[in-house]
């Protein structure tokens, strides 16, 4: 148990003083590579007033390596599927040591506004996104209020 | 500025740039680690993080690519601009941590001697301070037992200072009731005194008053007589009657008064019922201090030793445990930090680090010179270690006491409370830990997590971190160990002080051993000679005058007495010694005796006498002289003094007498015929002609026995003996110093060919009277003294059965003197016979066979009295020295003497050997025997030249295999009388032979439990007469063969009692048979006679079976 990077050490201090806007990471008490994150649904978006519970976590050779994202709250996305995995490509084959938590909430936020049913992961979310757009979103709606607008 | 900010941070580590490199895409990134972990190592490429452009990797690696020296700039000036502080690491390269092998900035952990990352760190100082805690707790627990020892050592003070009380109370009792006695005494005496005084007085008195009154009547009557007695007046005829009756009674009174003078003559005369001097001595003497070992502390220490030392009779052993305990030394004497100051770093590794703490400095020149001084912990027993380091690191410490003056100054304050015995310092008295708890409590410095105090004050340790760690790191692995090592040993404390005292102890023994032999002798010879000398002259002088010989003969003889008595005390078996040491001085006598004149001797004499050195030179010269006579009188003297052997030999010069006849008919040299003319004068005792008495000197030994044996009739030479020995006597110490047995053997061998020769040359006796100068002397003598010796070993073989031997014996001994001697010696006929024959008998390994072999010639006179082994020599030699008496004279029996004596020598147990040896060595020994002596006498080196050989690989026997000349596990080996090789070939269950050129002879043996078979055998002994002794190790017994291979008998079996055996291993057997049994898995030391077999070895009737552990 190496002791943080500072890297680490400085994005949480940053994330804690400078919190983005309708982002908020907090490190686990227990491990300070892990985090509670807390995504509003952006504006004009169908997840717009939901609370989006996520959980990050920082794997040993980050910031070499991509933090692993989750989402908690269950989402009705194109890119999401139902465990909470998410299909972001900074996340995956795109990461860069460049990026950082902050950077990667706010691509996931931007993501829930902006679904790419053409890179699905829940196929049939995605499918549905396609050939009936307004269904789809009625049914994101209907999930941010059932899932993550009571709490 | 945030932008501005922003753009001096590396975005991947999102700190300020370090090192920047640029990549072709014109981002930015540290070097370390940030575009070391961008490296794609497969495709050798790395990925911009920023625009994602892949950009190959140039050959060097990242550190390939430019250094963004812009941003470099940018970033000084921002330093500048900000006032920031310098990176720590600025200039630092990253490593991998050498406990996690993640790549980070090392520094040095003093836990585990590597350089470590902080992380790896930070953890080590964790388990050190938990460390620290956990061996506080240990020390807390043990520290009762210092406080156990604190009161027995109080317990111990009042017991000694009562014990001492008690004691001086005794004395002080003792002293006055000794007083009182004596004043009561002296009291009674003074008044029983008075009392005589008195009456004697009254009745002298009154005596006095009564002849006064009678002086007065009678005179009174006379005159009235004459004056009135005439014709004048007229008295009347009774009146007449009446006076002429009291005129008559006066006659007859004054007549007869007898004035009794004896009552009052007899003089009170004052008598100790004990010699007062001795009453003096006792008084003064008349109590000791007997010093028990005090407590159960120190008692259980001594004990201890005392075991250890017990088992340590093997000296090997002995050693190999000073060489261990001198290492435990060593270690244990490091100074609890490894000599660092507390808190300082270990010498630090080639590398520089750089060191948080600004007093790293004063103390990074610390280095183990400056152990402060050594704890007197283990003073008392190490001292000789501890000066010898102290020795070696004065010097360095002078050296660098000027610049390391502030330093010392800290130490010092450490030093000052060190603890006498453990070198533990109070950590609260070392400045850093001082400084480190003041910051603590108050608490002004940031919060550095120093732990309060452990139970011991915290050291400030450079970097923040606690000072105990420091302490560890430092010498951790040192300190734990020892703290541990106090803990069990401090309350003993047995450990260091038992492994200093017994180096201490063992130095002792062998300083004693080594000393005690010389200076006891020296100073027997100095004092015992001394006295004896002057004694022994006087006596020497009575009898021999008497007898008619001459002073000088006789003050030489004493001083050959003096010197042999003092020599036996010295080391020797006393019959081998004296035997020798009469032997070989008489030889020497006869050497030395041939330079000086009488009056030299005389005159050398008288010194002699008194001092030791004045001595050797008298016995020189008196050999000389005296040597005739003396050696006569020394050879009795010697046979006597020697005892049972001797005693055989004594019976010899019965013949003796009738040989010197033989020898001076024989003798081709001069020396002969004075050496028989002297024998003969012997007996006569005043024809010396001096010339004779060189002659006599000599052929000393043989004469000399023959003499003796005539003077032991006559009684008048005893004392002569005793003169040659304490030639003998010098000669034996310088041996002792110099010489090596081997050579002395050799040389002695050769002497007897050259002996004829020495007496004419007078440069030996010459050096003989130089050899009074210990260096000169002592190796000439010491060559003589084999020689010597040999030559009597000789004599003793052949030279007793005839006269004759003993003649040409003689001349060997003179040539041991020089070596042009010996070549003379060879063919002249010898007149130092007496020597050789005698010389075996200073063989120190010989002892016991010397003894042995005297008897034998005495054997022959009278069989009854030899022993067995004398019996069997007898037999071997007997014959031959019959043979030899008509022939006594030939060159020829002298070459095989002095062949044979070598050979002996060399073999002490080959000795049976003699006989073929000696024949086949005479055609040999002229050559042989004068180059070696040559060479020996030149260098005197040669034993040692011989023992270089020795390293060199002969040859080698054998391979592994069944076959003969194959061996299968080879255990054991010995080596024959006939110079065979005895190999017990374990495995193939067999005893191989072979001769002395490695081929092989015979075998016997198979595979059993019977008489003959072998069950791995492992140890193997031949006996002086050939028979074979196998350790039968599974059988467990002992076997023995005769020297054809034949079953003897066995003995043994398996068990722990005496005479059983548990899987017996070594053996060997010493020249009287006995024979030692290594009787491996019997765990117990045993040294006991458990049979007396008469028949395992014919010569020798003891059995001893020798338990000992084997290590």
């Amino acid at each position: 148990m190496a002791a943080l990077p500072r890297r680490i050490i400085k994005e949480t201090q940053r994330l804690m003083q400078e919190p983005v806007p309708g982002i908020s990471a907090v490190p686990s008490e227990t491990n300070a590579r892990y985090f509670h994150v807390i995504v509003t649904g952006p504006e004009d978006s169908p997840f717009e007033g939901g609370l989006f519970k996520l959980e990050l976590f920082l794997p040993e050779d980050y910031p070499m390596s991509a933090p692993k994202v989750r989402f908690i709250t269950k989402i009705y996305h194109p890119n999401i599927d139902r465990l909470g995995r998410i299909c972001l490509d900074i996340l995956k084959d795109k990461w860069s040591p460049a990026l950082q938590i902050r950077t990667v909430l706010l691509s996931i936020q931007a993501l829930l506004s902006a679904p790419n049913p053409d890179d699905p992961l829940a196929n049939d979310v995605a499918e549905l996104w396609k050939v009936n757009e307004s269904e789809a979103i009625r049914n994101a709606k209907e999930w941010t209020r059932r899932y993550a607008m009571d709490n | 500025m945030e932008q501005f900010e922003s753009l001096l941070t590396c975005c991947v580590c999102l700190d300020r740039y370090r090192n920047p490199k640029l990549l072709p895409c014109q981002h930015s990134f540290c070097m370390e680690p940030c575009m070391d972990g961008l490296v794609d190592y497969v495709r050798r490429q790395v990925k911009c993080p920023e625009c994602r452009a892949e950009h190959r990797i140039p050959y060097q690696g990242v550190q390939g690519f430019p250094t963004n020296v812009t941003l470099q700039r940018f970033l000084e000036l921002h330093a500048n601009i900000a006032g920031e502080l310098p990176d720590p690491t600025a200039g630092q390269v990253m490593e991998r941590c050498n406990v996690c092998s993640e790549k980070a900035y090392c520094a040095p952990c003093a836990h585990c001697d590597k350089k470590v990352c902080e992380d790896c760190k930070s953890a080590h100082m964790e388990v050190l301070r938990r460390e620290i805690s956990r061996i506080n707790n240990q020390i807390r627990r043990g520290l009762n037992r210092l406080q156990d020892i604190l009161g027995v050592v109080e317990r111990n003070t009042t017991n000694l200072q009562t014990n001492c009380g008690a004691v001086a109370g005794e004395v002080d009792e003792i002293h006055k009731r000794l007083a009182k006695a004596l004043k009561d005494r002296t009291d009674f005496l003074r008044n029983e005194v008075d009392r005589y005084l008195a009456t004697e007085l009254r009745n002298l008195t009154n005596l006095k008053d009564n002849l006064e009154l009678e002086l007065g009547n009678i005179q009174s009557n006379c005159d009235l007589a004459d004056k009135y007695m005439n014709d004048d007046v007229e008295w009347e005829d009774t009146e007449l009657v009446d006076t002429k009756e009291i005129f008559l009674k006066t006659v007859e009174f004054l007549r007869n008064f007898d004035y009794e003078a004896g009552d009052y003559n007899r003089r009170v005369r004052f008598i100790m019922t004990h010699d007062p001097n001795q009453l003096v001595m006792h008084v003064a003497s008349y109590g000791e201090l007997n010093i028990t070992q005090p407590n159960a502390y120190s008692s259980g220490i001594q004990q201890n030793q005392g075991l250890t030392r017990s088992k340590s009779d093997h000296r090997l052993a002995t050693q190999f445990r000073q060489q261990e305990e001198a290492k435990g030394w060593q270690e244990n004497d490091e100074p609890i930090l490894g000599g660092r100051k507390f808190g300082e770093r270990r010498p630090p590794p080639p590398e520089k680090h750089t060191r948080d703490y600004g007093a790293a400095d004063d103390y990074s020149g610390y280095e183990s010179e400056h152990r402060p001084t050594r704890s007197r912990f283990r003073s008392r027993f190490v001292k000789s270690h501890l000066d010898n380091d102290s020795d070696t690191e004065q010097p360095s410490r002078t050296v660098k006491a000027e610049q390391q003056k502030e330093k010392e100054k800290v130490t010092d304050t450490e030093d000052a409370t060190r603890g006498p015995l453990s070198g533990i310092f109070r950590l609260s008295d070392c400045p850093r830990v001082m400084q480190r708890i003041l910051d603590v409590d108050s608490g002004k410095k940031k919060e550095k997590k120093e732990p309060p105090p452990p139970p011991k004050p915290v050291q400030p340790t450079p970097q923040a971190r606690r000072p105990p760690p420091a302490q560890r790191q430092q010498s951790e692995d040192d300190e734990i160990s020892r703290l541990k090592r106090q803990n069990k040993g401090a309350a003993s404390s047995q450990e260091p002080e038992r492994a200093p005292a017994r180096p201490a102890q063992e130095e002792e023994r062998n300083s004693i051993n080594r000393k005690p032999p010389t200076p006891a002798r020296e100073a027997s010879s100095d004092g015992e000679s001394d006295d004896e000398s002057v004694g022994s002259l006087q006596r020497n002088q009575r009898k021999t005058a008497p007898a008619a010989q001459k002073p000088a003969t006789t003050p030489r003889r004493p001083s050959a007495t003096e010197a042999p008595a003092p020599h036996r005390p010295a080391a020797r078996a006393p019959s081998t010694e004296s035997s020798a040491s009469t032997e070989s001085s008489g030889s020497a006598v006869k050497h030395t005796g041939a330079i000086l004149s009488i009056a030299e001797l005389m005159e050398k004499y008288s010194p002699g006498s008194t001092s030791p050195t004045p001595r050797s030179r008298f016995s020189s010269a008196g050999n000389e002289r005296t040597a005739p006579a003396a050696t006569n009188g020394t050879t009795g003297g010697a046979q006597r003094v020697q005892s049972r052997f001797v005693g055989s030999q004594r019976p010899t010069p019965a013949p003796a007498p009738a040989e010197p006849a033989h020898e001076d008919s024989d003798t081709s040299s001069e020396e002969e015929t004075d050496s028989s003319e002297e024998s003969d004068e012997e007996p006569v005792t005043q024809r010396k002609p001096e010339s004779q008495a060189m002659a006599r000197s000599d052929i000393g030994p043989l004469l000399a026995r023959s003499t003796n044996a005539r003077n032991d009739a006559a009684d008048n030479k005893p004392k002569e003996t005793p003169a040659t020995q304490s030639r003998y006597r010098t000669r034996q110490t310088s041996q002792t110093e110099e010489e090596p047995a081997p050579r002395y053997s050799a040389g002695s061998s050769y002497s007897n060919r050259y002996g004829s020769k020495p007496r004419e040359e007078e440069p030996p006796s010459s050096i003989d009277d130089e050899s009074k100068y210990p260096t000169a002397r002592s190796r000439y003598l010491a060559l003589k003294e084999r020689r010597n010796r040999l030559a009597r070993s000789k004599s003793s073989h052949t030279g007793f059965g005839a006269g004759d031997d003993d003649d040409q014996d003689d001349p060997v001994s003179p040539t041991t003197a020089s070596p042009s001697a010996y070549l003379a010696a060879r063919y002249g006929s010898g007149t130092g016979g007496t020597e050789l024959s005698r010389s075996r008998s200073s063989h120190a390994l010989k002892s016991r066979e010397s003894s042995p072999e005297r008897p034998t010639p005495g054997a022959e006179k009278d069989g009854a009295a030899l022993s067995s082994w004398a019996r069997y020599l007898k037999n071997k030699y007997g014959s031959r020295g019959k043979d030899r008496d008509p022939s006594s004279t030939s060159s020829s029996t002298s070459r095989r003497l002095s062949l044979g004596l070598p050979l002996r020598s060399a073999n002490e147990l080959a000795s049976s050997d003699d006989d073929s040896k000696n024949a086949a060595g005479s055609p040999i020994s002229p050559t042989a025997a004068t180059a070696a002596v040559a060479g020996f006498a030149a260098a005197g080196s040669s034993p040692r030249s011989q023992y270089m050989q020795k390293r060199r690989l002969q040859f080698s026997v054998g391979s592994r295999g069944s076959e003969p000349g194959c061996f299968t596990w080879p255990r054991g080996i010995a080596v024959g009388p006939d110079n065979t090789m005895v190999v017990a070939d374990s495995s193939n269950h067999r005893v191989q032979v072979f001769d002395s050129n490695g081929i092989f002879v015979k075998e016997f043996g198979q595979y059993g439990s019977g008489e003959g078979e072998f069950d791995c055998l492992a140890g193997v002994a031949v006996n002086r007469i050939g028979q074979y002794i196998i350790a039968d190790r599974y059988n467990h017994r002992i076997q023995v063969f005769d020297p054809q291979g034949r079953f003897l008998r066995a003995f043994g079996s398996q068990g722990t009692g005496d005479g059983k055996f548990n899987y017996p291993w070594g053996i060997t057997t010493d020249a009287l048979g006995f024979i030692y049994v290594c009787d491996k898995e019997n765990h117990r030391v045993q040294n006991q006679k458990l049979h007396f077999f008469h028949m395992i070895i014919e010569q020798s009737p003891f059995f001893v079976e020798h338990r000992k552990k084997c290590l």
